[in-house]
Parts: structure tokens; sequence; C-alpha cells
């Protein structure tokens, strides 16, 4: 066998020899697996990782019969990023007859749930014309950001400027205070937006400002579960463990700070989700197919503990797809191969 | 106390975030003759060092971070006094914010702490910081790190203007310059001309120490 061509986590292409590819499949399954404290990839495992990554072709796909579900988060927003002026309704239509899309989301481009708040009855106008002119399964969608409500943008003291004064107790009763803001914020917005007809509701890179964030969005999808019963509800993750920021919070008497994917699925569960999103960070230093390796073992280990249907996060920078804002099909679609068929997921 | 044992319990006092600990045994240390440079080195930076890998798995959280970060200062305030005359070595010093128009700071914050622990003197400009306020501060404060942080793609170009604002003032020699955040890697520090990347917290304190000649 030849060099493989592949690519770094930051998108640069490398050639791996055939024991190099090895060597980094099982180093990538190793690591996951020592970080989670989860089995790592078994040997044929590591053997269908090795012939996904040896196959010469551009791009794979997984074999017939294992499609699953593809739902695009922040669809509103994406193909203007690129440049295409569409507004956002044009933009959903694109997703869902052009590029093959089975759910979508619905989103602002502030896309955190407090800045919604003050639009939310543009917003329901705005997705009230956007489900007259779809068929497609609609979330509304945004970032629980707890961030958002330190000063200078929220009315709690900054646990960012508290804790290196060695301000402990301050900062966590400041954080504490942001979970009962955002609780309130986002049970609003999800409220409304539902009784406006979306489908369900999304709670997108989840965790990204750490403990208080996940605590935060498990609080409120236990209050909208027993408010709307029959309302689907996701929970996409910022990254693979729950930074503690703040340290001692729990949630049904599990301290949250430290869990990673598969322990992280049984709150989102327990506070009754119906879909979780676990989002396995990409490291740039490391080869495509380690990162792979890496993700899968987690995502694995996380679909194997869940009663509900896993859908991971796979774009720039989590799910062994490399950090570049195009990220390249070559890596796109092995990787999605890879999470399908060795994780088990049930959606993208 | 052996030498080795008090090595072995000034790492674990850092660990366990123990301040009290950690100054007695700087002060044993000193009564016993061990080297305070040795100490502090494979003593309570061995120790800050298992806080920061501890940190990057989970097992760690920010608030027992800053702890361990007090106690080492602490540690090291007390040996450092301690040095010979001439051998004394000025503290390194950063200067560190987010690029403008970003407003994510935590990582930001955590690489503060991160570097704080490491006894480094900080000076933290904060968040949405406009180029020419790094290269200011830097002049101020005689820093001999600039570092600049994105999470942004849409502001990471402020790496690339800061390297080119420093060039321009004829400053580039004079600061390493540092970067980080989500969306770089060290390939974009490769290609802006960056001195270091940090992938994580613990990362940048780690390269920051060897830009100083310290790591």
């Amino acid at each position: 066998m030849g060099k493989t061509y592949t690519r770094m986590g930051d998108g640069s292409v490398i050639e791996l020899s055939e024991s190099e590819l090895k060597r980094d499949l099982e180093e990538g399954t190793r690591d996951a697996a020592e970080r989670g404290r989860i089995p790592p990839l078994c040997e044929d495992e590591l053997s269908y990782l090795f012939d996904i990554y040896s196959i010469p072709y551009r791009f794979v796909s997984v074999d017939r019969g294992n499609e699953v579900v593809l739902t695009y988060d922040a669809a509103t927003l994406k193909i203007r990023r690129v440049g295409v002026l569409t507004h956002r309704i044009q933009s959903l239509q694109i997703y869902e007859k052009l590029l093959g899309a089975d759910t979508l989301e619905f989103d602002h481009v502030d896309y955190s749930f407090k800045p919604v708040k003050p639009i939310i009855a543009y917003e329901q106008t705005e997705l009230e014309q956007a489900l007259l002119v779809t068929t497609i399964p609609m979330f509304y969608g945004a970032m629980p950001n707890l961030g958002s409500y330190t000063q200078p943008d929220g009315p709690c003291l900054n646990p960012m400027e508290l804790l290196p004064m060695g301000k402990i107790t301050e900062a966590r009763a400041a954080q504490e205070e942001m979970v009962e803001h955002a609780v309130k914020d986002m049970v609003n917005v999800a409220s409304a937006m539902y009784e406006s007809g979306a489908d369900g509701i999304n709670f997108d890179t989840t965790g990204a400002a750490g403990d208080t964030d996940f605590l935060a969005t498990l609080r409120a999808v236990e209050i909208l579960r027993k408010k709307y019963p029959q309302m689907c509800i996701e929970v996409g993750m910022a990254g693979e463990f729950i930074l503690g920021m703040h340290g001692e919070l729990t949630y049904d008497g599990v301290r949250v700070a430290g869990l990673y994917p598969h322990k992280q699925v049984e709150l989102v569960e327990k506070a009754g989700a119906t879909i979780y999103g676990p989002a396995i960070n990409t490291n740039t230093d490391e080869s495509c197919p380690w990162n792979i390796a890496r993700a899968a073992t987690f995502t694995k280990a996380c679909v194997e503990n869940s009663h509900i249907p896993v859908h991971a996060d796979m774009g720039m920078g989590v799910g062994g797809i490399p950090v570049v804002d195009q990220p390249p099909v070559d890596a796109v679609s092995r990787a999605s191969k890879a999470m399908v068929e060795i994780a088990r997921l049930d959606g993208l | 106390m052996d030498k080795e044992e008090i090595l072995k319990e000034a790492r674990k006092a850092i660990i366990d975030a123990d301040k009290a600990k950690a100054e007695e045994l700087a002060k044993r240390a000193i009564a016993e003759g061990v080297d305070p440079l040795e100490m502090i080195n494979k003593g309570f930076r061995a120790g800050i060092t298992e806080v920061g890998d501890l940190f990057g798995r989970g097992e760690l959280f920010l608030p027992e971070l800053i702890l361990s970060a007090e106690a080492m200062k602490g540690a090291a305030d007390i040996l450092t006094a301690a040095l010979p005359k001439g051998t004394k070595k000025r503290r390194g010093k950063i200067v560190i914010g987010t690029a403008q128009g970003d407003i994510h700071d935590i990582g930001k914050s955590m690489v503060v702490s991160f570097l704080q622990a490491n006894g480094l003197e900080v000076y933290d400009l904060g968040r949405d910081i406009e180029t020419q306020k790094f290269i200011d501060k830097a002049q101020e404060v005689n820093a001999d790190i600039i570092g600049m942080s994105a999470l942004l793609t849409t502001t990471m170009s402020g790496q690339k203007a800061l390297i080119q604002e420093l060039k321009k003032a004829g400053l580039r020699e004079k600061y390493k310059v540092m970067v980080g955040g989500a969306p770089a890697t060290q390939r974009w520090a490769d290609r802006i001309g960056a001195d270091a990347y940090g992938i994580d917290a613990a990362d940048a304190a780690k390269k920051a120490m060897e830009l100083l000649g310290e790591g």
C-alpha cells in the first residue's frame, strides 16, 4: 500500500504510511478511552476505520441502508455567511429542496436566547412565514450563552473578573444568579416559538460557558417538558466535557462539571430532552484519523448509554472534522461515515 | 524530610491547593538548604503542571485551579526572596486580551489564571480591545510577550494586524507574540508570523515559559 492522503486537524494535507495510519488510529482511541474512562475501539472497528482512510476516493459515503437523519443548525445563517445574499426563509428552502436536509433550524443572527427575547414577536412572524413555504420539520434554535448574563452585557457580576482576584464565593454566587436569569429566558423564548408552530427547540452549543450553561439548559428542558409533553427538544453540546467554571453545581445529585458525553446524555435524558448532540473537539496538532478514532470512541460509548436518539455535532472543529472555514469533502465524508457506522449514530 | 520528599510534598501541596502547606514547605526547604530554584521548578511548578493536565481532562475545575495558583504564588514569593543576590530573575511580563470585536473572554481568562500560576506578571486588558492598545500597554509596562485571543474567524485577523502594526512601529523584535482561541491553529500562527500558539490554557502557559527561556 502506498501512502494515504489525509489531513491534520487544521486541514493541512499530509500523507501517512500504513504503520503511521494504524498508529494514529490506535492512539486516538486510546486517548478517548483514558480521558472518558470508556472502552477503546476494538480491532475490527480500527480495521474498518483503516479501510475508510485508505480508500483512494476523494469522498466516501455510508453503505446503503446506513443512511441517517441530516439536521442543519443555524441554517438561516450559513448561506449568508459564505457571501450568498439570501433571506432567512430562502436559505431554509435551499436546505430543504436542494441540499437534502431532513430537519432544519430557524434562528436569528444573534443566536442566543437572551437577545431573541426583545424581538420575539418579529421571530414568531418570520417563523410562521417560513412554515408556510416549507414542509420539513423545523426547530427554533439558539445558544444558552450564559456569558451574556454577565457585566458589561448583563446584570450579574462577571465571574471571569472575580475568579482571578480569588473571589471564589462571589464568583459562584454570580454564576448561580446567571442560571436563574437564563432559565427564564430560555423557557420564555422556547414557549413562544413552540406556540408559533416550531416543531421543536434546539439548545445549541450547550456548555459553552461551562457547568452553569449546562445546568441552566437542563433546568429549562425540565420545565419545558412538563409544560409541553409533546415538544421535541434537542440539546447539542459545545465541547466534549463540561468545563467546571463553578465546579460544584449538581443536577439530580450529579456534579455536572467534568462530565463526558456518555454521562452528559444521562442527565439530558433525565431532564426530558428527545435528541442529544455530543460535540467532540478536534485537536489541530493531530491527524484526521487520530481525531476520528477519538471522536468515534467517545460517541460510541455515548450512543450505547443513551435511550434517546443521538445526533452528533459534525462541523468545523468538532466530530473529527478539521478546523477550517470550509471543511474539505474528503475529511467531512470520512468523518461522517466513520461516526455513523462505528458509533451507530441516529443522525448528523 | 529529605530533598526528594520535600519536592514530592511541594507538588502535592499545589495539587491540593493547600497554600499554608506550600508556604511552610518553602520555608522548610530554605532552612534545610534546598536550592530555591530547584524547589520552584521540580516541586511547585511540577504540581501546577499536573493541575493544568487535570483541568484539561475535566478532573479539576477553575475555582480549584485559582486556589492552586494562589498556593503556588505564596510559595514562589518566599523562595524567590531567598535567592542569592544576582541570581534573582525578573518576572516575565505579558500583556493579554481578546481581539477587537471579540467579546469571548472565558478562554483568555483561563489562560490568565495559568500564566499567573506560573509566576508571570499578567496585564489583562480584557475583551474587545483595539490592536494599538496591546502595543501601548506593552510599551508602558515593558512587557516580554503580547498575547491575543480570538474565538471567531471574523476576529482572528486582529492577531495578524497586531504583528503588522508591531512591524510598522519597528517593535516586532522587541516583543514575542502569542496567539490562541478556537479558530487559531499552529498553521495560522506560522502563517502570520506569531512566535507561539497555545492549543489550550495549559499549553499557552507552557509556551509562554518557553518563550521566556524557562520552559
